[in-house]
This record gives C-alpha cells, structure tokens and sequence, in this order.
C-alpha cells in the first residue's frame, strides 16, 4: 500500500506559480484530478513522477522523495498525455523493452502479464501504427504497469477515445485502483470522473481548492442551499407541509413538479419520507438537482 | 444576423447505398443509407468507424466509390461549390494560422466563401462576437487558448451564414466551462439562428444534452438513427439513493418482497406489476429506518447502453 503524499508544496516557472502551496494525501484507489486549463494538473503530476523538482516543499511517494531518486520508478508508473510511442515497433517489442529497461528478472513473462492486464495480447505482434487511439493508449498503460508499480498517475488517458475505448479504459483504472493500486488520472469530463471515483482532488489557479468525495464537499458548501427537483401525487399540499419544516429555505411550485431549496441536507432528505406518509403523499420522484460533480466543479470554480 | 426567411430543405442530408473504399481496399462506408432532418444531429461512432470519411463526402472533397448523396438538395460530387456555400464546416484539428488575427482570418475566409470585402469584415465581426470573441479578436491567434482557437473555427463555420453547420469535436480539449460555454453555444445556434447543426462527438453524455436525434455508424453501417428522446425513454426500474444505510435498507426492500439490485450507491427496484405499491413499500422503509433519501427517480435509458449492448454480443 503505498501512499503519495504532497507536503506544502509549490512550484513556480520564473515569476509564474503554477502550483501553490500543496499538502495532499492520495490513498490506494482511483482518485480523479480535476480543474480548469493552467490550474498546474499536469505540473503536479510531473512533479510526482519526479520530473520537476518542487520549489518548495516535499513530495514522496510512499517513503521517498520523488525528486532526484530514481528507486521511485520501481514503484510508480506514468502515462503522459503527449503520446509519443515507435510506430515502427509491435506492442509486445514496446512493452518488452519497458520491461528490460526496469531489468526485470523476467522481462519476456512481465509483458506479458501486462499486456494481459489490459487485454492487448491477441494484438501484440501488430505494429503500434496500425492500431487506434484506444490500443496505443492501452499499449502505454501496459509499459507503465510492466513492473508492477504500485503508483499509477495517468494524464487525460480519455483523451481522443471513442465510446467504447473509454469503458474499456474504465474499467481498467477500476479494475486496479481495486486491486489496491494508487491511481490519479486528470480529466475534463466531469461525467467520466463521477462515473469512475467519487474521490476527487480539485486544482484552481494553482491551489488545493478541494479534496476528498466529491458528495462530501458538496456537503461541506453549507452556504449554497441543496435544490432537489420532486414530484409527487399532489405537490401543492406537499409544498404547504414541506415549508413548515425548519430544513427547507423555499418551495417553488410549478406544473411540472417542485423545486425545493433545502438548507439542512439531512434534515431535509430524513423528514420528506416522513412527511409524505403522514400526508398520504406519494412521492413518485426526488432527484437531486445541483449534487452532481458537475455543479460541484462549478461552484468550486467560481468561489 | 438572418436575412429574410428562406424556404428550408426538410431533408437536410439524404445517402442512398453510400460507399466510399479507400485504394481498392480499405472499406470506410459500405452500404450506408441515412436522411437528416433539421436540427442539432449527433454523429456518433468508434474511431475509425467512417465519420471522417462521411463529412469529407458531404463536403464533396472526395468523390465516393458508390451510391449517392445530397446535402441541402444539392449533390456535392457535381455542386460541390453550391454545397460549400451552404455549409458551415469545423475541422478537428488545429488549423489555424498562428501569425494572423482572428478578424483577418475569419475576413479572409468570408471573402474566400464570396462575400464583398466590406461585408466579409463586417460579418467576421458579428460571428466573432457571436462566438463570445471580442477585443481579443485584433490579437494574433497563436497566442490563443485552446477555448478561443475553438471559437475561431465556429466562427470561420459561421461567416458565410451556412444552412448547416459540420462541427467535427467541437469540445475538444476544453476545460469543463469552457466545453459547456461551446454546448450553450452550439445549443443556440440551433435554436435561435435556426443553422441546423451536424455535431460529431466522442462523448455521449453532451449529445444527449444538445442533441434532438442521433446518428450512430460504426465499421462504415448505419447502427442507428432515432430521435434522443426515443434513446433516453424511462425503464421499469426505480433507482433510490440514501446518504448512509444501504445495505439495511437493501435488506429491508428485499424482505418486503422488492428485492433490489445493488449498482454503486444506488438501489435498483424493479417496479413489477404493482408500481404504486412499490413506491409506498420504499417511502415506507426509508421512513421507518429514518434515513436521508437522496434520490428515487425512475431510470431512464441512455445513450450509452447503444454501444454497451453492442460489446456484450
């Protein structure tokens, strides 16, 4: 199990701070790194791959620093977003020479096992020009897992995927961030991160803005009322019962249902069911408007 | 920005056993045969599954191997010219160039499309600023960000005042506001210029948000082609959320007979014969285990379960 932490870390290019002040903690699992463009992803990323030094601060991959200390590559792989892989090589060649280049016991049988892991062994001895984005994507993720790292960090590994390429790759990240791996891959599909890992850490322009399940730091925004979308068999009596209950901020009525404002999260979704069966109200929907990581981003973002 | 109405083609793009093969060997469409009504359409597809193929022969800058086509009534392997002044077109890829400023570029581009050099200039200025571009449109596009170079190119789709406009990954490389900027954007297109739109796309969850219908192909065949609505229909299943206490009332649902399928966070119910009675049975155990209810809602099919279904067979 290991751990990569980040302790007060910062980075600036002459007088530009790309990363600014970062303490972190990234446990086994998937964790999605998120934020706008320039809010220092792929910075932060480089810098625990220890291809940056910090400009202040510290960061280690499980016991050791990340900087300057090439024992970390027995434990961390990386897949960067510029995709730069031999054409002129086979996936099996590709991930045999990651292999060599860790000189490992048995480099031919690690190959293997990793171009097993992401389902490319019925390709391997094509070149990697003929395949399509997803395979060459799936061919790098195999080199950087060749030895069996327990540090996994992926930069917009989606990127350029078709539909199904990007379940596949799902599924993967999901397969080893369960095997008890540590994995950060940065997205700008929201909806992909939400589907994949509710841990998510949030860069804005440099800082920390967030971090943890992205449910929990909706929670935590308890200034910004929670706005649930509700129907039911008779919503004007529901309204009435639901404004008399301390949680709810307000209650708009409109034909296609209600829209509710509640300022106690729990309060609110503890006492709706309660009240509907005192009132005899069937409530035929709840959906939670704004709890997505879409809206969570935003406000987030904006903040 | 339109001028007086002006009678529409209800079929907008119509292919008859369209193919195109590549040096005799590659086959990228083979027997394609589809019609686009007006609208936002997404063209969705595995990479390599034809789209390319089909936007270079709607554009008539390819002939094709077999069959036929027509865009706007005309037939881009004749009229090509006719067509291209009809349609707006956004490439992928990043093809602008750096040394120029937005404004010259989009002029430039309005005079190539025919336009008289004085209404070339005034028309970049209004799509530019139509696009969200505005003093920024003086300075040279290499000092662009990603989000502005993709403005650009609408706006160069724009100039000529198109019919329909072919946007090929419009949201490309975009940071989440500035993806949803570019949906509200294309969104309006349709609806208040009323340009129908082509959108080619990757990500199924922003069809389903701007799009009226859908076009799937996949190996260069029509997989299908249906309204969004008709795709996003809800199902007999009821997915419930609470906050904390799942599993009790997972067990609580099975032992009143709903036995429920746990998926993530959620609780799928099948609602059955008696879906009334299923909705009291869960309010009822919510109530009486006293947890936070965060959702009940009935699920909807999605976009996505088109190319699912088609892995598992």
């Amino acid at each position: 199990m290991t751990a990569v932490t980040m302790d007060g870390v910062s980075r600036w290019f002459g007088n530009v701070v790309a990363v600014n002040d970062v303490t972190m903690t990234l446990e086994p699992g998937v964790t999605g790194l998120l934020g706008p463009n320039g809010a220092g992803k792929t910075t932060l990323l480089h810098m625990m791959a220890g291809f940056l030094s910090p400009s202040r601060g510290t960061v280690m991959v499980g016991d050791q620093p990340a900087w300057r200390n090439p024992a970390v590559y027995r434990h961390l792989g990386l897949v960067s977003e510029r995709e730069a892989v031999h054409g002129f090589l086979t996936a099996g060649e590709f991930v045999l020479a990651s292999a060599r280049l860790h000189k490992l016991a048995d480099p031919a049988a690690a190959a293997a096992a990793a171009l097993d892991l992401v389902e490319m062994t019925e390709f391997k001895d094509r070149r990697i020009d003929t395949y399509s984005k997803g395979m060459r994507q799936r061919t790098r993720v195999a080199a950087s897992l060749v030895h069996n790292p327990q540090v996994l960090l992926l930069d917009e590994p989606f990127n350029g995927m078709d539909p199904r390429q990007r379940m596949h790759m799902m599924e993967l990240l999901h397969r080893l961030g369960g095997e008890g791996r540590t994995i950060l891959f940065s997205s700008h599909i929201l909806e992909e991160v939400e589907q994949l890992s509710g841990t998510v850490q949030v860069m804005v322009s440099g800082r920390l803005a967030a971090s943890g399940d992205y449910r929990e730091i909706r929670r935590l925004m308890s200034n910004r009322p929670h706005v649930f979308a509700v129907s039911s068999t008779d919503d004007r009596r529901l309204a009435v019962a639901l404004m008399a209950q301390p949680s709810v901020a307000g209650v708009e009525l409109a034909p296609t249902g209600l829209t509710v404002r509640a300022s106690d999260y729990g309060g609110f979704t503890r006492s709706l069911p309660k009240i509907a069966l005192k009132e005899g109200i069937r409530v035929s929907r709840l959906t939670p408007s704004d709890e997505s990581l879409e809206s969570v981003f935003s406000y987030l973002v904006e903040a | 920005m339109r001028g007086p109405p002006r009678l529409r083609a209800v079929t907008l793009i119509a292919t008859q056993s369209l193919t195109k093969v590549y040096g005799g060997r590659v086959t990228a469409l083979s027997d394609l045969t589809l019609s686009v009504g007006p609208g936002v359409v997404g063209l969705v597809g595995a990479n390599g599954a034809g789209k390319s193929t089909l936007i270079k022969l709607l554009l008539g800058l390819i002939p094709p191997s077999g069959g036929s086509l027509s865009v706007l009534g005309l037939d881009p392997t004749t009229q090509a010219a006719d067509v291209r002044a009809r349609v707006g077109y956004m490439p992928e890829n990043d093809c602008l160039p750096p040394e120029l400023s937005a404004a010259e570029f989009v002029t430039h581009l309005g005079r190539i499309s025919g336009l008289p050099r004085t209404a070339a200039r005034e028309r970049a200025s209004e799509a530019l600023r139509h696009v969200g571009l505005y003093e920024e449109r003086y300075r040279q596009i290499g000092g662009y960000s990603t989000g502005m170079k993709q403005r650009v190119k609408l706006a160069q789709a724009l100039v000529h005042d198109p019919d329909l406009l072919l946007l090929d990954e419009p949201t490309n490389g975009l940071d989440p506001a500035g993806r949803d900027a570019m949906l509200n954007l294309i969104a309006r297109i349709g609806s208040e210029f009323g340009i129908s739109v082509v959108v080619c796309s990757h990500l199924l969850g922003e069809v389903e948000r701007i799009c009226n219908s859908l076009i799937a192909i996949d190996g260069g065949k029509l997989l299908r082609s249906a309204e969004i609505s008709t795709m996003t229909t809800s199902t007999d299943v009821l997915a419930v959320e609470v906050s904390e206490g799942t599993d009790e009332l997972g067990h609580r649902l099975a032992a009143a007979g709903l036995p429920p399928t746990r998926e993530g966070r959620l609780l799928l119910v099948p609602l059955g014969s008696a879906p009334d009675a299923a909705y009291d049975t869960i309010l009822a155990a919510v109530a009486d285990l006293d947890l936070p209810l965060h959702r009940l809602e009935q699920r909807r099919h999605r976009v996505a379960e088109l190319f699912a279904a088609r892995e598992d067979a």
